[in-house]
Protein backbone atom coordinates (compact mmCIF):
# COMPACT_ATOMS: atom_id res chain seq x y z
CA UNK A 1 0.00 0.00 0.00
CA UNK A 2 1.33 3.43 -0.89
CA UNK A 3 2.22 5.40 2.21
CA UNK A 4 2.20 9.16 2.56
CA UNK A 5 5.28 10.80 4.04
CA UNK A 6 4.52 13.60 6.51
CA UNK A 7 7.96 14.33 7.92
CA UNK A 8 11.68 14.12 7.26
CA UNK A 9 14.03 14.31 10.23
CA UNK A 10 17.80 14.44 10.02
CA UNK A 11 19.83 13.75 13.12
CA UNK A 12 23.57 13.48 13.63
CA UNK A 13 23.91 11.28 16.69
CA UNK A 14 26.34 8.86 18.29
CA UNK A 15 26.18 5.39 16.80
CA UNK A 16 24.82 2.73 19.13
CA UNK A 17 23.91 5.30 21.80
CA UNK A 18 20.62 6.91 20.80
CA UNK A 19 18.42 7.67 23.82
CA UNK A 20 15.02 9.36 24.12
CA UNK A 21 16.81 12.51 25.38
CA UNK A 22 17.40 15.42 22.99
CA UNK A 23 18.05 15.69 20.13
CA UNK A 24 16.23 12.41 19.35
CA UNK A 25 13.20 12.99 21.59
CA UNK A 26 12.11 16.47 20.47
CA UNK A 27 12.91 15.82 16.79
CA UNK A 28 10.88 12.62 16.59
CA UNK A 29 8.32 13.39 19.26
CA UNK A 30 6.94 16.36 17.32
CA UNK A 31 6.26 14.02 14.41
CA UNK A 32 4.53 11.46 16.61
CA UNK A 33 7.17 8.76 16.16
CA UNK A 34 7.58 6.20 18.93
CA UNK A 35 10.96 7.34 20.20
CA UNK A 36 11.97 4.09 21.92
CA UNK A 37 11.28 2.07 18.79
CA UNK A 38 13.58 4.34 16.80
CA UNK A 39 16.35 4.22 19.42
CA UNK A 40 16.29 0.44 19.54
CA UNK A 41 16.50 0.12 15.78
CA UNK A 42 19.16 2.82 15.26
CA UNK A 43 21.37 1.46 18.02
CA UNK A 44 21.18 -2.05 16.66
CA UNK A 45 21.95 -0.98 13.11
CA UNK A 46 24.90 1.27 14.04
CA UNK A 47 26.37 -0.85 16.82
CA UNK A 48 29.47 -1.71 14.79
CA UNK A 49 30.40 1.96 14.51
CA UNK A 50 29.75 2.78 18.16
CA UNK A 51 31.29 6.07 19.25
CA UNK A 52 31.27 7.72 15.81
CA UNK A 53 28.66 10.31 14.90
CA UNK A 54 26.46 8.65 12.30
CA UNK A 55 23.88 10.91 10.64
CA UNK A 56 20.48 9.39 10.07
CA UNK A 57 17.60 10.51 7.85
CA UNK A 58 14.20 9.41 9.04
CA UNK A 59 11.10 9.41 6.86
CA UNK A 60 7.92 9.61 8.93
CA UNK A 61 4.70 8.26 7.42
CA UNK A 62 1.11 9.28 8.00
CA UNK A 63 0.48 6.34 10.34
CA UNK A 64 3.61 7.49 12.29
CA UNK A 65 5.60 4.46 11.24
CA UNK A 66 9.10 5.33 10.04
CA UNK A 67 12.00 4.17 7.93
CA UNK A 68 15.53 5.51 8.05
CA UNK A 69 18.86 5.44 6.30
CA UNK A 70 22.22 6.09 7.91
CA UNK A 71 24.95 8.15 6.27
CA UNK A 72 28.72 8.42 6.50
CA UNK A 73 30.12 10.21 9.57
CA UNK A 74 30.64 14.02 9.25
CA UNK A 75 33.94 15.20 7.75
CA UNK A 76 34.86 16.83 11.07
CA UNK A 77 34.55 13.50 12.86
CA UNK A 78 36.60 11.70 10.20
CA UNK A 79 39.22 14.47 10.25
CA UNK A 80 39.59 14.24 14.02
CA UNK A 81 40.00 10.50 13.68
CA UNK A 82 42.58 10.92 10.90
CA UNK A 83 44.50 13.53 12.90
CA UNK A 84 44.11 11.52 16.09
CA UNK A 85 42.76 14.45 18.12
CA UNK A 86 39.69 14.79 20.32
CA UNK A 87 38.73 18.33 19.45
CA UNK A 88 39.55 21.04 16.98
CA UNK A 89 41.45 24.22 17.76
CA UNK A 90 39.84 26.92 19.88
CA UNK A 91 41.54 29.46 17.62
CA UNK A 92 41.67 27.84 14.20
CA UNK A 93 43.26 30.91 12.56
CA UNK A 94 46.22 31.14 14.84
CA UNK A 95 46.57 27.83 16.61
CA UNK A 96 46.86 24.72 14.44
CA UNK A 97 46.28 21.54 16.39
CA UNK A 98 47.16 18.88 13.84
CA UNK A 99 48.16 18.11 10.28
CA UNK A 100 46.40 15.89 7.81
CA UNK A 101 47.89 15.17 4.40
CA UNK A 102 46.10 15.68 1.13
CA UNK A 103 45.93 11.93 0.50
CA UNK A 104 43.89 11.51 3.68
CA UNK A 105 41.65 14.43 2.67
CA UNK A 106 41.03 12.69 -0.64
CA UNK A 107 40.17 9.44 1.18
CA UNK A 108 37.65 11.26 3.37
CA UNK A 109 36.24 13.11 0.36
CA UNK A 110 35.84 9.85 -1.56
CA UNK A 111 34.14 8.16 1.40
CA UNK A 112 31.78 11.11 1.82
CA UNK A 113 31.27 11.71 -1.87
CA UNK A 114 27.94 9.87 -1.94
CA UNK A 115 26.57 12.04 0.85
CA UNK A 116 28.03 15.40 -0.16
CA UNK A 117 26.45 17.76 -2.56
CA UNK A 118 29.66 17.89 -4.64
CA UNK A 119 30.09 17.59 -8.38
CA UNK A 120 33.54 16.00 -8.24
CA UNK A 121 36.01 14.51 -5.77
CA UNK A 122 38.00 17.74 -6.04
CA UNK A 123 34.93 19.75 -5.02
CA UNK A 124 34.30 17.33 -2.14
CA UNK A 125 37.97 17.73 -1.13
CA UNK A 126 37.53 21.49 -0.99
CA UNK A 127 34.56 21.05 1.36
CA UNK A 128 36.59 18.71 3.59
CA UNK A 129 39.51 21.16 3.53
CA UNK A 130 37.15 23.96 4.56
CA UNK A 131 36.00 21.90 7.52
CA UNK A 132 39.65 21.11 8.39
CA UNK A 133 40.60 24.78 8.36
CA UNK A 134 37.67 25.68 10.58
CA UNK A 135 38.97 23.16 13.10
CA UNK A 136 42.58 24.33 13.03
CA UNK A 137 43.79 21.28 11.13
CA UNK A 138 46.51 22.08 8.63
CA UNK A 139 46.54 20.35 5.26
CA UNK A 140 49.98 19.14 4.18
CA UNK A 141 51.04 17.76 0.80
CA UNK B 1 13.67 17.70 33.00
CA UNK B 2 13.98 20.92 31.01
CA UNK B 3 16.37 21.50 28.16
CA UNK B 4 17.80 24.60 26.54
CA UNK B 5 17.48 24.43 22.80
CA UNK B 6 19.88 26.38 20.59
CA UNK B 7 19.00 26.62 16.91
CA UNK B 8 21.72 27.98 14.65
CA UNK B 9 20.87 28.97 11.09
CA UNK B 10 23.88 28.24 8.92
CA UNK B 11 24.88 28.20 5.28
CA UNK B 12 25.32 24.69 3.86
CA UNK B 13 29.11 24.86 4.28
CA UNK B 14 28.79 25.79 7.93
CA UNK B 15 26.59 22.84 8.92
CA UNK B 16 29.29 20.41 10.03
CA UNK B 17 31.48 22.98 11.73
CA UNK B 18 28.57 24.22 13.84
CA UNK B 19 27.43 20.69 14.61
CA UNK B 20 30.98 19.97 15.73
CA UNK B 21 30.86 22.85 18.22
CA UNK B 22 27.84 21.19 19.84
CA UNK B 23 29.61 17.81 20.02
CA UNK B 24 32.64 19.44 21.63
CA UNK B 25 30.40 20.88 24.33
CA UNK B 26 29.13 17.42 25.18
CA UNK B 27 25.93 17.26 23.10
CA UNK B 28 25.31 13.66 22.06
CA UNK B 29 24.09 14.91 18.71
CA UNK B 30 22.17 17.55 16.80
CA UNK B 31 19.11 17.69 14.61
CA UNK B 32 19.37 19.34 11.21
CA UNK B 33 16.66 20.92 9.09
CA UNK B 34 17.91 21.07 5.55
CA UNK B 35 15.59 22.10 2.68
CA UNK B 36 18.07 20.75 0.11
CA UNK B 37 17.91 17.33 1.70
CA UNK B 38 14.12 17.48 1.63
CA UNK B 39 14.18 18.44 -2.01
CA UNK B 40 16.56 15.60 -2.85
CA UNK B 41 14.07 13.15 -1.29
CA UNK B 42 11.15 14.74 -3.12
CA UNK B 43 12.99 14.54 -6.44
CA UNK B 44 14.44 11.06 -5.96
CA UNK B 45 11.02 9.41 -6.03
CA UNK B 46 11.80 7.11 -3.08
CA UNK B 47 8.60 8.22 -1.36
CA UNK B 48 5.21 7.07 -2.67
CA UNK B 49 3.74 10.49 -1.98
CA UNK B 50 4.07 13.29 0.53
CA UNK B 51 2.56 16.57 1.64
CA UNK B 52 5.53 18.92 1.44
CA UNK B 53 4.38 20.88 -1.59
CA UNK B 54 7.10 22.98 -3.18
CA UNK B 55 10.35 23.13 -1.23
CA UNK B 56 11.86 26.60 -0.88
CA UNK B 57 15.62 26.37 -1.35
CA UNK B 58 17.51 28.94 0.67
CA UNK B 59 21.01 27.46 0.78
CA UNK B 60 20.60 27.50 4.54
CA UNK B 61 19.92 24.88 7.15
CA UNK B 62 19.22 24.95 10.86
CA UNK B 63 21.42 22.99 13.26
CA UNK B 64 19.79 22.45 16.66
CA UNK B 65 21.52 21.22 19.79
CA UNK B 66 20.31 20.84 23.37
CA UNK B 67 21.86 21.43 26.77
CA UNK B 68 20.37 20.26 30.04
CA UNK B 69 19.12 23.18 32.18
CA UNK B 70 21.26 23.51 35.28
CA UNK B 71 24.28 25.19 36.75
CA UNK B 72 26.58 24.30 33.82
CA UNK B 73 24.25 25.88 31.27
CA UNK B 74 25.57 29.50 31.33
CA UNK B 75 29.16 28.27 30.89
CA UNK B 76 28.18 25.99 28.00
CA UNK B 77 26.25 28.75 26.28
CA UNK B 78 29.10 31.21 26.55
CA UNK B 79 31.51 28.58 25.20
CA UNK B 80 29.15 27.98 22.30
CA UNK B 81 28.88 31.70 21.67
CA UNK B 82 32.66 32.05 21.68
CA UNK B 83 33.00 29.12 19.28
CA UNK B 84 30.44 30.59 16.90
CA UNK B 85 32.16 33.97 17.11
CA UNK B 86 35.50 32.46 16.13
CA UNK B 87 33.88 30.63 13.28
CA UNK B 88 32.26 33.85 12.11
CA UNK B 89 35.55 35.72 12.15
CA UNK B 90 36.98 33.22 9.71
CA UNK B 91 33.89 32.37 7.68
CA UNK B 92 31.49 35.31 8.00
CA UNK B 93 28.92 33.71 5.70
CA UNK B 94 28.66 30.43 7.63
CA UNK B 95 26.60 31.43 10.67
CA UNK B 96 23.49 33.50 10.10
CA UNK B 97 21.28 33.42 13.15
CA UNK B 98 21.23 31.95 16.65
CA UNK B 99 18.04 31.36 18.65
CA UNK B 100 17.62 29.90 22.10
CA UNK B 101 14.55 28.51 23.86
CA UNK B 102 13.62 26.29 26.76
CA UNK B 103 11.83 23.02 25.98
CA UNK B 104 10.09 20.73 28.44
CA UNK B 105 10.43 16.99 28.25
CA UNK B 106 6.67 16.50 28.59
CA UNK B 107 6.17 18.57 25.44
CA UNK B 108 7.66 15.87 23.26
CA UNK B 109 7.98 12.69 25.33
CA UNK B 110 4.34 11.77 24.94
CA UNK B 111 3.54 13.42 21.60
CA UNK B 112 3.48 10.04 19.83
CA UNK B 113 0.56 8.94 22.02
CA UNK B 114 -1.78 10.99 19.87
CA UNK B 115 -1.09 8.58 17.03
CA UNK B 116 -1.14 5.32 19.01
CA UNK B 117 -4.57 3.86 18.26
CA UNK B 118 -6.18 0.49 19.01
CA UNK B 119 -4.76 -2.13 16.67
CA UNK B 120 -5.36 -5.81 16.01
CA UNK B 121 -2.37 -8.15 15.98
CA UNK B 122 -3.75 -11.61 15.26
CA UNK B 123 -6.26 -12.36 17.98
CA UNK B 124 -4.97 -9.57 20.21
CA UNK B 125 -6.57 -6.16 20.31
CA UNK B 126 -3.96 -3.74 21.62
CA UNK B 127 -5.71 -0.81 23.18
CA UNK B 128 -3.90 2.27 24.50
CA UNK B 129 -5.26 2.91 28.00
CA UNK B 130 -6.45 6.38 26.96
CA UNK B 131 -8.40 5.16 23.91
CA UNK B 132 -11.83 3.59 23.54
CA UNK B 133 -12.16 0.30 21.65
CA UNK B 134 -14.95 -2.14 20.90
CA UNK B 135 -13.64 -5.69 21.10
CA UNK B 136 -15.50 -8.38 19.21
CA UNK B 137 -15.87 -12.05 20.19
CA UNK B 138 -12.51 -13.78 20.36
CA UNK B 139 -10.49 -10.62 20.80
CA UNK B 140 -7.92 -10.81 23.56
CA UNK B 141 -7.64 -7.23 24.77
CA UNK B 142 -4.25 -5.92 25.89
CA UNK B 143 -4.50 -2.50 27.52
CA UNK B 144 -1.28 -0.62 27.32
CA UNK B 145 0.48 2.58 28.30
CA UNK B 146 4.10 1.98 27.31
CA UNK B 147 5.35 5.29 28.75
CA UNK B 148 9.03 5.45 27.93
CA UNK B 149 9.42 1.65 27.86
CA UNK B 150 9.71 -0.31 24.63
CA UNK B 151 6.72 -2.24 23.35
CA UNK B 152 3.58 -0.68 21.91
CA UNK B 153 2.81 -3.83 20.02
CA UNK B 154 3.18 -2.10 16.69
CA UNK B 155 6.88 -2.80 16.14
CA UNK B 156 7.68 -5.85 14.01
CA UNK B 157 9.79 -7.44 16.74
CA UNK B 158 6.78 -7.37 19.09
CA UNK B 159 4.14 -8.49 16.58
CA UNK B 160 6.32 -11.49 15.64
CA UNK B 161 6.34 -12.47 19.32
CA UNK B 162 2.59 -11.93 19.78
CA UNK B 163 1.79 -14.25 16.86
CA UNK B 164 4.22 -16.88 18.14
CA UNK B 165 2.80 -16.65 21.69
CA UNK B 166 -0.74 -17.08 20.35
CA UNK B 167 0.35 -20.35 18.71
CA UNK B 168 2.51 -21.70 21.50
CA UNK B 169 0.92 -20.72 24.82
CA UNK B 170 -1.44 -23.29 26.35
CA UNK B 171 -3.43 -22.57 29.51
CA UNK B 172 -1.49 -23.44 32.63
CA UNK B 173 2.03 -23.36 31.20
CA UNK B 174 4.76 -21.27 32.72
CA UNK B 175 6.35 -18.47 30.68
CA UNK B 176 9.44 -16.32 31.31
CA UNK B 177 9.58 -12.97 29.52
CA UNK B 178 13.14 -11.66 29.44
CA UNK B 179 13.50 -7.90 28.82
CA UNK B 180 9.82 -7.25 29.31
CA UNK B 181 9.81 -3.48 28.53
CA UNK B 182 6.20 -2.32 28.68
CA UNK B 183 5.17 -5.84 29.77
CA UNK B 184 3.11 -6.42 26.63
CA UNK B 185 4.34 -9.97 25.98
CA UNK B 186 3.98 -11.01 29.61
CA UNK B 187 0.41 -9.73 29.65
CA UNK B 188 -0.39 -11.41 26.32
CA UNK B 189 0.90 -14.76 27.63
CA UNK B 190 -1.09 -14.30 30.85
CA UNK B 191 -4.29 -13.56 28.93
CA UNK B 192 -3.75 -16.80 27.03
CA UNK B 193 -3.71 -18.65 30.35
CA UNK B 194 -0.03 -18.81 31.25
CA UNK B 195 1.64 -18.03 34.55
CA UNK B 196 4.38 -15.51 33.83
CA UNK B 197 7.57 -14.16 35.34
CA UNK B 198 8.87 -11.12 33.52
CA UNK B 199 12.25 -9.47 34.05
CA UNK B 200 13.85 -6.21 33.06
CA UNK B 201 17.05 -4.46 34.07
CA UNK B 202 15.55 -1.03 33.56
CA UNK B 203 13.63 0.28 36.60
CA UNK B 204 11.49 2.49 34.32
CA UNK B 205 10.38 -0.56 32.35
CA UNK B 206 9.64 -2.49 35.55
CA UNK B 207 7.42 0.29 36.85
CA UNK B 208 5.61 0.66 33.52
CA UNK B 209 5.20 -3.11 33.16
CA UNK B 210 3.79 -3.39 36.69
CA UNK B 211 1.25 -0.65 35.96
CA UNK B 212 0.21 -2.38 32.75
CA UNK B 213 -0.14 -5.71 34.54
CA UNK B 214 -2.48 -4.06 37.03
CA UNK B 215 -4.55 -2.31 34.34
CA UNK B 216 -5.00 -5.68 32.64
CA UNK B 217 -5.94 -7.36 35.96
CA UNK B 218 -3.39 -10.14 35.60
CA UNK B 219 -1.34 -9.39 38.74
CA UNK B 220 -2.32 -12.78 40.18
CA UNK B 221 -0.50 -14.62 37.38
CA UNK B 222 2.25 -12.18 36.32
CA UNK B 223 5.24 -11.39 38.45
CA UNK B 224 7.46 -8.49 37.32
CA UNK B 225 11.04 -8.63 38.56
CA UNK B 226 13.82 -6.10 38.29
CA UNK B 227 17.41 -7.10 37.83
CA UNK B 228 19.80 -9.45 36.16
CA UNK B 229 18.51 -12.82 34.96
CA UNK B 230 21.09 -14.74 36.93
CA UNK B 231 20.03 -13.32 40.27
CA UNK B 232 16.30 -12.69 40.12
CA UNK B 233 14.86 -15.54 38.08
CA UNK B 234 14.50 -18.99 39.59
CA UNK B 235 12.82 -22.16 38.42
CA UNK B 236 12.16 -23.30 34.88
CA UNK B 237 9.55 -22.34 32.32
CA UNK B 238 7.82 -24.16 29.48
CA UNK B 239 8.36 -21.18 27.21
CA UNK B 240 10.94 -18.40 27.33
CA UNK B 241 10.48 -15.30 25.20
CA UNK B 242 13.20 -12.67 24.75
CA UNK B 243 12.46 -9.69 22.54
CA UNK B 244 15.71 -7.84 23.05
CA UNK B 245 18.63 -7.62 20.57
CA UNK B 246 21.00 -10.15 19.03
CA UNK B 247 23.92 -9.62 21.40
CA UNK B 248 21.84 -9.79 24.55
CA UNK B 249 20.15 -12.96 23.31
CA UNK B 250 23.55 -14.52 22.62
CA UNK B 251 24.69 -13.54 26.10
CA UNK B 252 21.71 -15.13 27.81
CA UNK B 253 21.96 -18.49 26.01
CA UNK B 254 24.19 -19.84 28.77
CA UNK B 255 21.41 -19.18 31.32
CA UNK B 256 18.77 -21.07 29.38
CA UNK B 257 19.55 -24.62 30.63
CA UNK B 258 18.45 -23.57 34.11
CA UNK B 259 15.51 -21.47 32.86
CA UNK B 260 13.89 -23.63 30.18
CA UNK B 261 12.40 -27.08 30.71
CA UNK B 262 13.63 -29.98 28.55
CA UNK B 263 10.66 -29.80 26.23
CA UNK B 264 10.42 -26.06 26.39
CA UNK B 265 10.35 -23.58 23.55
CA UNK B 266 12.52 -20.49 23.23
CA UNK B 267 11.31 -17.49 21.24
CA UNK B 268 14.19 -15.18 20.35
CA UNK B 269 13.17 -11.88 18.81
CA UNK B 270 14.56 -8.37 18.24
CA UNK B 271 17.19 -9.86 15.95
CA UNK B 272 18.13 -7.64 13.04
CA UNK B 273 18.34 -9.56 9.78
CA UNK B 274 22.11 -9.46 9.35
CA UNK B 275 22.69 -10.85 12.86
CA UNK B 276 20.26 -13.75 12.53
CA UNK B 277 22.97 -16.15 11.39
CA UNK B 278 25.02 -15.43 14.53
CA UNK B 279 22.04 -16.12 16.76
CA UNK B 280 21.13 -19.28 14.84
CA UNK B 281 24.69 -20.57 15.25
CA UNK B 282 24.67 -19.60 18.92
CA UNK B 283 21.41 -21.44 19.48
CA UNK B 284 22.66 -24.59 17.77
CA UNK B 285 25.89 -24.51 19.74
CA UNK B 286 23.90 -24.07 22.94
CA UNK B 287 22.02 -27.30 22.14
CA UNK B 288 18.92 -25.97 20.41
CA UNK B 289 17.16 -27.10 17.30
CA UNK B 290 15.67 -24.25 15.29
CA UNK B 291 12.00 -24.96 14.61
CA UNK B 292 11.20 -21.86 12.63
CA UNK B 293 12.61 -18.57 11.41
CA UNK B 294 10.17 -15.74 10.77
CA UNK B 295 10.84 -12.35 9.26
CA UNK B 296 9.01 -9.04 9.32
CA UNK B 297 10.40 -5.70 8.08
CA UNK B 298 14.02 -6.78 8.43
CA UNK B 299 13.57 -8.29 11.90
CA UNK B 300 13.84 -11.99 12.68
CA UNK B 301 12.16 -14.22 15.25
CA UNK B 302 13.70 -17.61 15.88
CA UNK B 303 11.64 -20.36 17.47
CA UNK B 304 13.83 -23.05 19.02
CA UNK B 305 13.58 -26.18 21.14
CA UNK B 306 16.26 -28.18 22.94
CA UNK B 307 17.70 -30.73 20.55
CA UNK B 308 17.44 -34.47 21.36
CA UNK B 309 19.40 -34.41 24.60
CA UNK B 310 17.82 -32.19 27.16
CA UNK B 311 20.34 -30.29 29.27
CA UNK B 312 20.30 -30.88 32.99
Amino acid sequence: MAKKVVGLVKLAITAGKATPAPPVGPALGQHGVNIMAFCKEYNERTKDQAGLIIPVEISVYEDRSFTFITKTPPASVLLKKAANINSGSSEPNRKKVAKVNRGKVREIAELKMKDLNAASVEAAMRMVEGTARSMGIEISD
Amino acid sequence: MDWHEVAVTVSSQGEEAVADLFYQLGCPGVSIEDPELLQSYVESGVWDYHDFGEVALTGQSVVTGYFAEGKDLPAKLSQLEAGLQKLLERFPEWVLQVKGATVKEEDWATAWKTYFKPIHVGQFLIKPTWEEANPVDGDVVLELDPGMAFGTGTHATTTLCLHALAERVQPGIEVFDLGTGSGILAIAAAKLGARVKAVDLDPVAVRVAQENVEVNRVSDVVEILQGDLGTVLHGRADLVVANIIADVILALLSDLPRLLRPKGVFLASGIIENRAVDVEEGLIQAGFKILERREDSGWILLMARWDSIAPI
